[in-house]
Parts: structure tokens; sequence; C-alpha cells
């Protein structure tokens, strides 16, 4: 036991400087498109036509990004011919139109901000969402130190993550994870897929993401978003900061 | 005539004329006629008893006297006023249960057979408490057991109920006949059937004597208390009698065993050795011990009643036991405390028994079933007897504020105290006594959370659990009452155990002060003299900074005893801590209700995991609950597998599997078996000395008086 | 005559009555056409039995007339053999002959047509209740035939109030625990049935497919590029291996190959998931026997392995990277050299904690001796990847059906002997030891020269399968293209469907606590099996 502690201490402090400092780190985010203006409208036309999902859409020679749909399948960047420019940047959770607006407060309230209790639900994802939320109890995240935890019981959760697209045999235990978490509570979208189904939704099997169902507070695109990415979501959904408004 | 000899004579007159009326009445009448003269005749023991021990003069009446039988001689010490008021306060409530509980034989079976002999059990019992001769004694010892047994065999066209009270009489009477055998050698010493003059000549009796009557007593009185190993009757007894019935035999009948036991070798013929009071001691511990081992993995409430029988019949035993043992090596103090205690939780365990008895009766005719693999959730469908059910398995599984909690804490604190004595081995056998009393105490909390959570807790694991339906309210305050005396004996400890003292006097040999259990903050000198002064010092402290004026006067349990010089001090205050708990109580409701913001209330489902119904094969079944007791104590339980069977469909695909165990009780295979066991191998080998030839038989003859002229030539 | 002609030599005359079609479309594929009747059955048994021979998958087409039901075998050989055994059964039979009943393999894969298709196995003891639960879907829905309109949804199901679980343990007593969906923070959700009377779990019984998103329905109609998003998203932990196979199908019809850079980065990148996703498990398993310190260790090494992954590829699944033809862009030389050297820092870390959790006896009491899965069992449930070579099973496509280049690294295949907990946690380190060896000489000497082989001509008409060793074990992935080059039907048969399959083998016996621990040594991954 005495050298698993000697272990630790010998690889010292691994733990990233955000949210004091930005992360440098190479490989922390797969990266988003960003806006770019390309030559002419034609250009920008075919740029945007290469896009799977719909991400991009071309007005004139400029095309913008949903960052929403994007699954980071790089067909707009690594195909033959122009590339949309490309950001490596992760502060991307945003707070839907839905959720602002309906004199609902955004963030938590300054006295549960301290200590959030999180249920993490799988509805669905590829794993790689599930994952991600999985790598911020590693050392070089180590959620805990921002007063974030994860808890196995809706009974102990303030904030409900939801991962994946909702499928349908996933839609009732959903609800009733919900329905059981006390109040205050608040939902947050992880990735793609349960901003609006992405690949998978909506089917017959599986529908087109989280707000079909809950209320949604904070969206976090990204496919799946890095562990960053949450982090910075989930001091926008505790009300520490404000979301990206893109 | 005093007060008492006035009720106790109209008493027997009552319960004669009950019998009579009962005999000529209506039948429609019977149950509410069982109720009243039921009720009223405990209510007049419970007066009578209550005369004496508080201080009224003991009965000791003539009645008549027949010519050649001499006289019928009434008397009443405190020992058995308090048996008395035991009885009673059983037959009270369980009169008024069997009222509502009766209606289910009406027409099946005789209702007037089960009132006239249950007045005739009750007149038994009170005949067996308030004899001072040997013969009446044994006079009433056999009613009880008659009576007994017919009350068992109720349901007499059952062929299980038939061997079940058949094998209950075969036991008592085998257990009768040891107690004629230790009550002629009493008899032969004292040359009288007078209790008087058995203790007058008790200095006298030799050791063989002395052990002989200790060894037949002990067995015979044993049977009737079920204690282990003589213990088969009672789990095969309860599940096959009435529930009323249950409640009547668990709560009194146990108690003459405990009386004999008592009455016997603490009174007429006390014990001046140490190793038979060791030989209670384990016993006791032992009873306890297997007792509730079987009792956590019953299913069947009332067989898991009966077992916890067993258990608490074993404490109060090895309470017995360790007074007997302190009382041999002198003392007294000691000995007088055990006492107290064992007999605190003799009255403790005929209330919650005949309550809990009471209540799984209750659920039997509600649901139809006492399986707890069956049974759940029935809180929402009988709240009353639900909350009254609760009590009782509190207090038995020893929880304050209730009162098994007093009477345990006080049996072990006596335990404890053994280090005092000298002996090496008699330390050892109450350290094991200890350490059995301490695992059952533990498994009678598991024990009796599996009662309540399976029982009424939980979802509903059969449709006929759905539609029960609350028991009529007179059930209902039934069982209500043993509920309250239980929580008022676990908070005013300090008002029963004087009286306890004083009914303990008859078998207590003691020898310094009587018992003072007023707080000495209230109680200044003369008492403090007697106290360490350490202690007293302390109490005043509590006592000033509490304010005197706001504590109940005897709050506090102060068992002391000896002189000054040496102390036997043991405090705990349940009184308090009841106000304790009631203002915590109070203060986290204000905290939640009014601090808090959110004052409404949300009902949720509870949280599966996410299924749309939680059907009730997947939650935890009362085998499954207990099911750790059983591979922990694997070697006791010893489960024979009987069918183990693994259907294929095909090849690797798996059907059902079909499982089935069978236990055969550890006191039957390690005990019974053998004893039965070798008695046929002696009469199989005997009967083949019965060749049929004549000259066989002469030989035998012959044979026989050459042993006897040699054995003459010696002696 | 070579092993591989005498196998096919032997099935035509053991069938010589019956009238078969042999075909060697490679030299290591076999595919035999049975046309109607139950001898697809008879030789699937036999070459599983006889012949040693491992039950891969099966892929159900519905034809207007009859369904064709394709049975695909390997063998452990070196070099190994892929045989196809194809039947028809027309559509007016009710019944198709079951493999199930014969071949246990084959058990989930009849249950999953049957809830697919609604078709029937006769003599398959049907359990129901599979891919769509009962308690949810009401009967009649075959959501995979073409008829069924699967853009469409069906919300209006409802539930069945009177739904309970099927049981079979009888003994008094007993129950079913009930774990999930939602359970345990961090997992997946399958709902556990585990039958006891309290203290071991007699039966253990998962139901899965609560993720289940209908892939291979979706798949269908789509283009290949648009099939592609799906293969590789379905199950991103194993983003990397699905797509590789997937682009193995569409080669193999396109019949053109990978150039050799892009073949040996796939090796690298391939190997790189792996020894991710190894060390993912490995954490998984520190975490289930509640050692903190290893499972942080273990969790840095993973995200340093993430950060890595998405240095060199992008992102940090490796998402974007695989298309058909090669790999959509090069990695860097100076990438591949920086790779080499941290994963020797990451190497070393990796040994270092094996040693520790080797000598930590409160961690190994808990996966010694627990969650034993005899060989012989692994065998006929036909067990895959290192939870099967933990079995003693040893097997591994790379090994014995190299693909991309792989024979040029000589794959050592770890395995051992117990079955239990700890041997699958010493094959998984292997592994992922070995990973990192292959990683570090296929980046030594990296082939130059592009990375992607245009496709000519766009394939149509065609099908063909690919199979990859993923992380988990073998992964197949079949692939049929209509006459526009459209996908007609997409059949995935991923590793842990088929461990799941097995995953009650281990539970079963042992105490509830030790349940979470065997779960973890097992791997799996749901949102592969579910699909
Ligand atoms: S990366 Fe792919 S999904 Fe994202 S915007 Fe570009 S083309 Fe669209």
């Amino acid at each position: 036991m005495a050298g698993w502690f000697l272990k630790g201490v010998a690889l010292g402090v691994k733990t990233t400087k955000y949210p004091r400092r930005a992360e440098q780190a190479p490989g922390v985010s797969p990266g988003l498109p960003r806006p770019t203006r390309f030559l002419d409208a034609a250009q920008a036309q075919e740029v945007a036509s290469r896009c799977p999902t719909g991400a991009l859409s071309a007005s004139g020679s400029e095309v913008a990004v949903d960052a929403r749909k994007c699954i980071h399948c790089y067909r707009c960047l690594r195909s033959d011919g122009a590339a949309m420019s490309w950001s490596d940047d992760y502060d991307w959770a945003d707070v839907p139109e839905s959720a602002t607006g309906q004199g609902r407060p955004l963030g938590f309230e300054p006295r549960f901000r301290r200590s959030v209790n999180i249920l993490v639900v799988d509805a669905g994802d590829c794993g790689a969402c599930l994952n991600e939320i999985a790598q911020l109890a590693a050392p070089q995240y180590n959620l805990h130190r921002l007063g974030f935890f994860l808890t196995p019981t809706p009974r102990h959760a303030d904030l409900l993550m939801v991962v994946g697209p909702v499928t349908d045999a996933m839609r009732y235990p959903l609800l009733a994870a919900y329905e059981a978490m006390p109040e205050p509570k608040r939902v947050m979208a992880v990735g793609t897929c349960a901003l609006g189904g992405s690949v998978f939704g909506p089917s017959f099997i599986a529908g087109g993401g989280v707000a079909e169902l809950l209320p949604v507070d904070v969206e976090v695109p990204g496919n799946p978003p890095p562990p960053l990415a949450i982090l910075h979501a989930l001091r926008v959904v505790s009300g520490q900061i404000r979301g990206a408004r893109r | 005539m005093s007060l008492a000899d006035g009720l106790l004579v109209l008493f027997f007159a009552f319960l004669g004329v009950a019998i009579i009326v009962t005999l000529v009445s209506s039948g429609r009448s019977g149950p509410l006629l069982m109720a009243l003269f039921g009720a009223a005749s405990g209510a007049l023991l419970v007066a009578a008893g209550a005369v004496i021990l508080a201080g009224g003069r003991p009965v000791d009446l003539s009645l008549w006297s027949i010519p050649g039988l001499g006289a019928l001689h009434l008397a009443l010490d405190p020992l058995s006023a308090l048996f008395l008021i035991v009885a009673g306060l059983v037959f009270l409530p369980v009169s008024i249960f069997s009222a509502g509980y009766a209606r289910r034989y009406e027409g099946r079976y005789s209702l007037k057979a089960m009132a006239v002999n249950s007045y005739a059990l009750f007149a038994s019992i009170a005949l067996l408490l308030s004899t001072d001769s040997l013969l009446l004694f044994l006079l009433a010892w056999e009613g009880v057991a008659l009576f007994s047994y017919l009350l068992v065999n109720f349901e007499h066209d059952h062929a299980p109920t038939r061997s079940a009270a058949y094998l209950f009489l075969v036991m008592a009477e085998a257990g009768t006949a040891a107690v004629v055998v230790a009550f002629m050698l009493l008899a032969n010493g004292a040359h009288s059937f007078d209790f008087a003059e058995i203790r007058a000549a008790a200095s006298s009796a030799g050791p063989g004597i002395r052990w002989a009557v200790f060894l037949l007593s002990f067995f015979g009185f044993g049977v009737k208390a079920g204690i282990v190993p003589v213990n088969a009757w009672l789990p095969r007894a309860h599940p096959a009698a009435p529930a009323n019935v249950s409640a009547i035999m668990s709560g009194t009948v146990l108690n003459m065993g405990l009386y004999g036991i008592l009455r016997t070798n603490g009174d007429l013929l006390p014990l001046t050795q140490v190793a038979p009071g060791v030989i209670v001691l384990l016993v006791g511990a032992l009873s306890a011990i297997v007792g509730i081992l079987y009792a956590t993995t019953a299913n069947d409430l009332k067989t898991m009643l009966a077992h916890s029988s067993i258990e608490n019949i074993g404490i109060v035993v090895a309470g017995f036991g360790g007074a007997f043992v302190f009382a041999a090596s002198g003392r007294g103090d000691l000995a007088a405390i055990l006492v107290t205690a064992a007999l605190y939780h003799m009255t403790n365990h005929s209330l919650y028994k005949s309550l809990l008895f009471m209540g799984a009766g209750s659920v039997d005719e509600a649901v139809g079933t006492r399986d707890l693999d069956r049974l759940g959730g029935l809180a929402r469908w009988m709240p009353l007897t639900s909350i009254f059910f609760l009590a009782g398995a509190l207090s038995i599984a020893a929880i304050p504020p209730f009162n098994g909690f007093v009477s345990e804490w006080l049996t072990f604190q006596g335990i404890l105290r053994s280090a005092e004595l000298a002996s090496r081995a008699v330390q050892v056998a109450f350290v094991l006594a200890g350490a059995c009393l301490a695992l059952t105490a533990a498994l009678a909390i598991t024990c009796f959370v599996k009662a309540f959570a399976m029982g009424f807790l939980g979802v509903a694991r059969s449709p006929e659990v759905r539609r029960a339906r609350e028991r009529p309210l007179i059930t209902v305050f039934s069982l209500g009452i043993p509920a309250a005396l239980c929580l008022l004996l676990g908070i005013l400890p300090t008002y029963v155990i004087p009286a306890l003292d004083r009914a303990a006097r008859p078998v207590v040999v003691e020898t310094s002060s009587a018992v003072e259990l007023v707080p000495p903050f209230f109680a200044p000198p003369p008492y403090s003299g007697e106290l360490p002064e350490g202690f007293v010092r302390d109490f005043h402290d509590i006592g000033a900074q509490v304010g005197q004026g706001l504590l109940p006067g005897r709050g506090l349990v102060v068992l002391h005893r000896g002189g000054p010089d040496r102390h036997v001090v043991f405090a705990m205050a349940p009184s308090y801590m009841i106000l304790l708990l009631v203002l915590l109580g109070g203060g986290t409701y204000v905290v939640v209700r009014v601090a808090s913001r959110s004052r409404s209330l949300r009902r949720a489902r509870q949280w599966d995991g996410g299924l749309h119904r939680l059907p009730h094969e997947l939650t935890y079944t009362a085998t499954g609950f207990s099911n750790p007791v059983r591979v922990i104590f694997r070697g006791i339980f010893r489960p024979r597998t009987i069918e183990d069977l693994h259907e294929t469909m095909s090849e690797h695909f798996r059907g059902p599997i079909r499982r089935q165990y069978e236990e055969v009780h550890v006191v039957t295979r390690l005990f019974v078996k053998p004893l039965t066991r070798s008695a046929r191998w002696l009469s199989d080998n005997l009967a083949r000395m019965h060749s049929g030839k004549i000259n066989t038989y002469v030989g035998y003859v012959l044979i026989t008086l050459a042993v006897f002229v040699v054995l003459a030539w010696f002696t | 005559m070579t092993p591989r002609e005498l196998i096919a030599t032997e099935i035509r005359s053991r069938w010589s009555e019956f009238p078969l079609t042999v075909e060697w479309p490679a030299p290591d594929r076999l595919r035999i056409d049975v046309g109607e009747g139950s001898t697809a059955v008879d030789i699937a048994e036999w070459l599983v039995d006889e012949r040693g021979f491992v039950f891969a998958g099966m892929a159900v087409r519905e034809h207007r007339r009859y369904w064709r039901i394709h049975y695909l075998f390997y063998d452990h050989g070196i070099p190994g053999l892929w045989i196809q055994v194809s039947s028809d059964t027309s559509r007016e039979q009710p019944l198709i002959p079951s493999l199930a009943s014969r071949v246990h393999a084959a058990d989930w894969h009849e249950r999953e047509a049957e809830d697919h298709f609604g078709i029937l196995f006769e003599g398959h003891p049907r359990l129901g209740d599979f891919v769509l639960h009962d308690e949810e879907w009401p009967e009649g829905i075959s959501p995979m035939r073409k008829s069924f309109d699967a853009s469409e949804r069906i919300l209006s199901r409802g539930t069945r109030p009177d739904w309970s679980p099927r049981r079979i343990l009888q003994e008094p007593g007993a129950f079913a625990m009930t774990v999930g969906p939602i359970y345990g923070g961090l997992s997946e959700p399958v709902h556990f049935l585990l039958e006891t009377t309290g203290e071991n779990v007699v039966r253990a019984f998962p139901r899965l497919f609560f993720k289940y998103r209908a892939i291979e329905k979706r798949a269908e109609g789509l283009d290949v590029n648009g099939a592609l998003l799906l293969a590789e998203r379905f199950s991103a932990t194993t983003a990397f291996a699905s797509s590789f196979a997937f682009c193995q199908a569409v080669e193999t019809m396109a019949d053109i190959e990978a150039p050799p850079r892009a073949r040996t980065l796939r090796v690298l990148l391939a190997e790189l998931e792996r020894l991710r996703r190894h060390v993912g498990s490995i954490r998984g398993i520190c975490g289930s026997t509640a050692l903190a310190v290893a499972e942080s260790r273990a969790g840095y090494l993973e995200e340093e392995l993430l950060r890595l992954s998405g240095e060199i590829g992008g992102h940090r699944y490796l998402f974007g990277l695989n298309v058909p033809g090669g790999l959509a862009a090069d990695l860097a030389d100076g990438a591949c050299r920086l790779l080499a050297e941290r994963l020797a820092e990451i190497e070393h870390a990796l040994a270092s904690l094996r040693r520790m959790l080797g000598t930590t006896s409160s961690f190994l009491d808990r996966l010694e001796e627990v969650g034993v899965v005899t060989s012989e069992e692994a065998g006929y449930h036909g067990l895959v990847g290192p939870v099967a070579r933990a079995s003693n099973i040893v097997c591994d496509l790379r090994a014995a059906h190299p693909y991309s280049g792989y024979e040029r690294f000589a794959v050592a295949v770890p395995h051992e002997e117990e079955g239990d907990g700890y041997a699958r946690l010493r094959v998984l380190f292997d592994e992922a030891l070995e990973s990192a060896r292959i990683i570090r000489s296929a980046a030594r000497d990296l082939p130059s020269g592009a990375v992607r082989t245009p496709i000519e001509r766009a394939p149509r008409n065609a099908w063909a399968f690919g199979a990859v060793e993923a992380p988990g074990g073998a992964s197949i992935h079949w692939l049929w293209l209509d006459e526009e080059g459209r996908v007609e039907r997409y059949r995935i048969v991923p590793p842990s469907f088929v461990n799941w399959h097995g995953f009650h083998l281990a539970a079963e016996g042992f105490a509830f606590q030790d349940f979470p621990i065997i779960l973890s040594t097992f791997a799996l991954s749901v949102a592969e099996s579910d699909r």
C-alpha cells in the first residue's frame, strides 16, 4: 500500500490549470470548424455541401457553422479542395433558446453552486460521451476539485446529464430518473446526439435529442465533447459563467 | 380476610360462574362472553397480584379442609403475585382479541370448548401460583398441561395439529414425571408436602438429593418452559394452535416452567453449589442462540415467534443461572440484580410475545397466510396493526425506548459482573454465555427487522395482501394494550424495578440493605452514604444542571446494592432517554418543516433503476434476507438437498432450476435422533433375550438372584 | 491438396447427394451455397463439432420469395480459412431450421433475427423479449423487414403493465435481484436480473438493447460514405476497428487495396485504439474493486492516450480517418515518431501498474478464482477476444487471418488458462503491451507514399464482409450494395454481442458483491452489442 502512495507522489501534479488558465495541451479537443469566408460562392457551396449533417450553411462566400450538428467527420477539412478553418477550443456549451426567456433561472442558486451532484444517464450514446465524462475523474481533470460529484442515484442528484439521442427503451427510465430527482434540478444534454439525434435519430427507435422529453438547461455540442467542454458546461449550468453564445 | 384474599377468591368464583354461564348460553353470544369474562378475570388477577406487590399482606387463606386430604390452603407470596400479574396482563387483552378472532371458527369448531378450556387453563394457572402444597401444585400442573393440550388441539380434525398437540402432551407428561420424582424427594426429606416445612428442612439435604432434585426439576420444568434440548414441541405447537392460544401459551404457560425452576431451586431447596447454576446459565444461553437462529431463518410468522420464545426463555433462564451462581458464591447482591433482570425480561416477553402472536393472528386472518415470502406491504392496508406489531418487534429486538432493552441491558450488566467471581472456570462459562447472548441480541434485531420489513413494508408479494383490510377496532384495541404496556415498561423501569425487587425477595438471599432507585439528587442522604462518593457528586451535578422540577422523579435506574464498601451501581436513564428522543424528533421535524423553505411534501415512486414497474418478484424475499445467516451458520442448519434439478431444454439452453432443501432442527439432529436410535437399539437387543424357552427364563432368574446375593454381601 | 481444399472436397463428398455450389472468391475464403433445406445447419454443425471452426455470425437477408441466411465460420489455423455457408428458406415455410439448438453460439443471433424479421427458428427454445422488449413492444413488429418504414416514429406503443420477468430458479424464497437499466453512476444501460435466494447469484440474465438504435436498419438506403459514419459512430470506443472492417468490405467489393503506407498506419491506429481501450478496461477493473489509486493511474494513462490520439489523428476517438481506400489524412512522420516516444513512457507506466497490482493482495483476492469461465464453456459460446484468450482459447484474427499487413508484425497472442478475472486482467495487460510494441515497430518503418487509393468504379450490386480483431475480439461487418451503390443490408456482429452471450457463465455461482467486478473484467460495451 505504501508503494501506491509513493508512486502517486512520484507522478506529481498532473491536473489541468483550467478554469484558471486555458489548457494548451495538444489533443484535448477535436476542435470545431470556424465560420469561414471563401473566394467565391461556388466554393462556399461546395464546402458546405460536404457536410453530412447540415452543420454548414453557405450564404454568399461565407459558410456559417452550427456547432450543435457537427460530428467531427472532418470532411469539410480534409477533402480535396478548399477547407474550413478550424479551431481547437472547447468552450462550446451554451444555454438553448428554449431555456432562456422563460423566467427560469439559468444556473443553480448560489448556495447550490459549490456542490453539484450529477447523475449521468446514458440514453443510447456510442460510448464516447460516457467515456469523456469518465475522463473527468482522471487526474488530468479531477472534477471533484471544482465541487462536482458523480452520483449513482437520482435521489442525490442536482444535475441530470444525458448522453445519447434517447432511444425508445430509455425514454421511460430517463423520465423516471428525472422525476425521482429532488428540486432544484437542471438538465444538461451532452453531445451532438443528445442535442439533435445526430446520425442515430430521429428514427422509429431513437429520438432526436433530449429536448423532446425534458427541459434542457445547457447544451454541449461535440461528438463527443471533450472533457474540458463538459467542464465548461458544468460551470455554465452551475451559474459560474455564461454560455458561449455562438 | 385481606383485600388480596378477597380478590383471589372472587377470581375463582367468577371463573366458576363463567364456565357455567358459557355452557348454558347460546352459541351466538359466546365470543362476547369470552371477552367479558376473560378480561374481567384477568383484571381481577392483576389486581390481586398488584395489591400484594404494592406491599399488601401476602395471601394466606385456608378455605376448607377435607378429611384425609388436608386443608385447601391458598398462599400468595410476592413471587407468585408477579407471575399472577403477568398471567392476568396476558389474559386480559388476549380474551378481548379472542372474541374477534374466534369468529373465524364459528360453525366449524366449538367455541364453547375454547372458552371453557381457556377458563380452566386460567384457573389452573392461578391455582398453581397460589398454592403452597406440592400435591396441589402437581394437580394444577397437570391441569395446565391438559387444558393447554386441549387448546392446542382445537383444530382437532387436522392431522398436523393432532400430532403437534400429541407431541406437546407426551413431552409435558415426561416433564411431569420428572417433576413428580423431584417433589417426592423433597417431600421425603421434609416429611411433608408443605412448602414451609420443605424450606425448613432444606438445609439438611445431602448433595446427592440436591443434585437429583435440581436435575429432575430443571428437566421437568424446562420442558414446559421450552428450553433446549427439550423444546421440540414448541415450534410445532404454535403454528398448529389458534393465534389466541399461542399468545396465551407463550405469555403464560411457558412462565409456569420458569416459575417451577425458580420456586424449586431458588426457594424450596436453594442451590448451594456453583455447578448447577453454571449448567442453568449455559443451557439458557444455548437456548437463546439456538432459538434465535431458527427464528431468524423461519418464514412462517408463528414458527418464527415460537422459536423466538425459546430464545427469550433462554435469556430468562440464563439470568436465573447467573443468579444461582452468584447466590452460591456468596454474592447475594448480584444474584438479586440478575433475578430482577430475569423476571423483568420474563414480564416483557409475555407482553410482547402475546402482542406479536395476536398480530400474527390478525395478519393470518386478514391475508390468509403467515408466510413472510408471500406477505409484504401490509402497512398500507393494516396501518394500526402494523404500528402495534412494530412496537412488539422493537420491544423484542431490544430497541429503546421499549421494554426489551431495559431487561436485556440489566441482564448483560449482571452477567458482566461475573468478573468479580473467584473461579476462572466459572468466569469462562459466564464469558461464553455472555457472548452467546450478545450474538443473540444482534440476531434478534435481524430477525425482527425481517419480520416487520418483509411482512409490513415493501411491495405486496401476493394478491391476497392487496385484499387485506384492517381488523375490527376491538381487535386492534386488544393489540394496543400490550403495546402500550411494552412502551410503559420501557420508559418507566424505575417504577417497575422496586416491584420486581419485592417479587424476587422470596428467592433471593440478600444480606445487605434493599435496593433504592431514586436518583441521589432527589434523595439526598441517608442513601448517598451507601453510594460511591464520586458517583453521587456527578449525579448531583447533573441534577443541578438539568433542573429538579423539570424531570420526572424516578427517571434514572440506579440499581444499588451492597454496603458502603461494596458498591454495585448500574445506572441508566430510559425515562430521560425518551424525553431526549421526543425532543430530538420534534427538533428535527421543526428544522425540516419550518426552517427549510419547502413545506410541501412530494411523493415519488421508489427508485428502481428506471423500470416500468417493480414486480414483487424483483424485490427481496424473507428467505433472501435471512439467507446470509443461514450461510454463516451452515454448520448448525445443515440443509440437506432433497432436490436439485437443472432442466436443459436442449444442449446448453437452460430450463428451470428446481431446488429444495430440508432442514432437521439441530436439537433433533444431535439430541433427539441419537436418543431414539439408542432406545431402539436397546429394545431390539433386549428383545433378543426373549428366546421363548422356559429354561432360559429360569436362568435369568437365577442370575439375578446371584447378583443380588453378591450385592447384599458387600453392603 | 492444401488443407483448405481438403475441407472443400470433404464437404462435397459428405453431402454429395445435395446440390452444393462451392466457390473460392479468395484463397482464404470458401463459399458454399446449399439451396433449401437443413443441409446448411448440418454442415455448420459438422464444421464446429468436427473441424473446430468458430461460428462467427449469421446474416439474414430478405428476398421476395425466400429468406437467405448466411452463416460465417473461421478457424484458428494459421493461415486460417473463412467459410460462409448460405441457404434459402421459402417464405411460405413458417419455420427455418435452427442452428442454435446444435451450435449454441448461434443462440442470440437467431433470437435477434427473430425480433428483427419476425421469423421463427425450428427447435430454438425461444425466449422472446430480446431486441424489442416485451414490456413496450407489441407482437408483430419486425423492424428489419423491407416493408417496415424506419423513419416513422411509433410513439403510442404504451407500456404493458403486467410485464414480469421470466425466471427459471424455482426454489422457496428465490427472487430476482434487479439492477438497472440506470445503475452505478457511469454505466451503460443494461437491466440485469440476478436470480438468487440471497447470497450467490444462481442465474445472471442481462437484458440488453436499451440502446438499440437500429444501426443496421438506418444504414439501408445510404451511400457508402453515409453508412461509414454509422459504422464509425455506433460504438465510438472501438470506432477505428469498426470503420476498418467496414472499409475492408467496401475495398473487397471495389477490388482495391489501400496503399502500403495507409495499411501500416491503419495497423498503428488500430493498435493505438486497442491500447487505449484496454487501458480503459483496466481502469474499470481497478475502479470496480475500489482501488482508487490504481484507478486514477490507469485513468491518467487513458487520458494521455486519448490526447495522443487527438494529437496525431485529430480526433480523440480517431473519427474521420478511415475511408474506403485508405485514410482521409496522412499522419506526419514527426507525429508518429513522437507517438513512439511517448508510448515508451506509457508502456513503462503500464508495466509498473501491472507489477504493483500483481502484489496487492486485497486486489487479487477480488479477482482470483472469481468469475471463472472454463475453456469448454468459452468454446461452445464462441467467445472472442481477451475474454476467450483468458480461458485458453488462442484465437486472434490478426494472427490467424492477417489483414492489412498484420503478418509483418508477428502478433503474439497472449493467453491464460484459469479463465478467472485475474486471467482476463493479465491478458488485457499483455495485449496492451503487445499493442504498444506493434505501434512502435510500425512507426519505425513506415512506408512512404500516398494514403488513399481512389475508388475507380464505385461498387454496385455487390457484397462482401470485412473482419478485424477489434479490442474486444473479432468484429464482422457484412455489406450488401444495390444497383445504385446504396446499402441494401448492413450486418454487424461485434465482439461484445458475442461475449455478452457468455457473460452469465462468469457471474453465476458467485456472490453479489463480486458481480460488478466480474462485469468489469469482461470489458463489454453495450453500445457495441446493442447497435
Ligand atoms: S466536421 Fe463534418 S460534421 Fe462537422 S462541420 Fe465539418 S463536415 Fe460537418
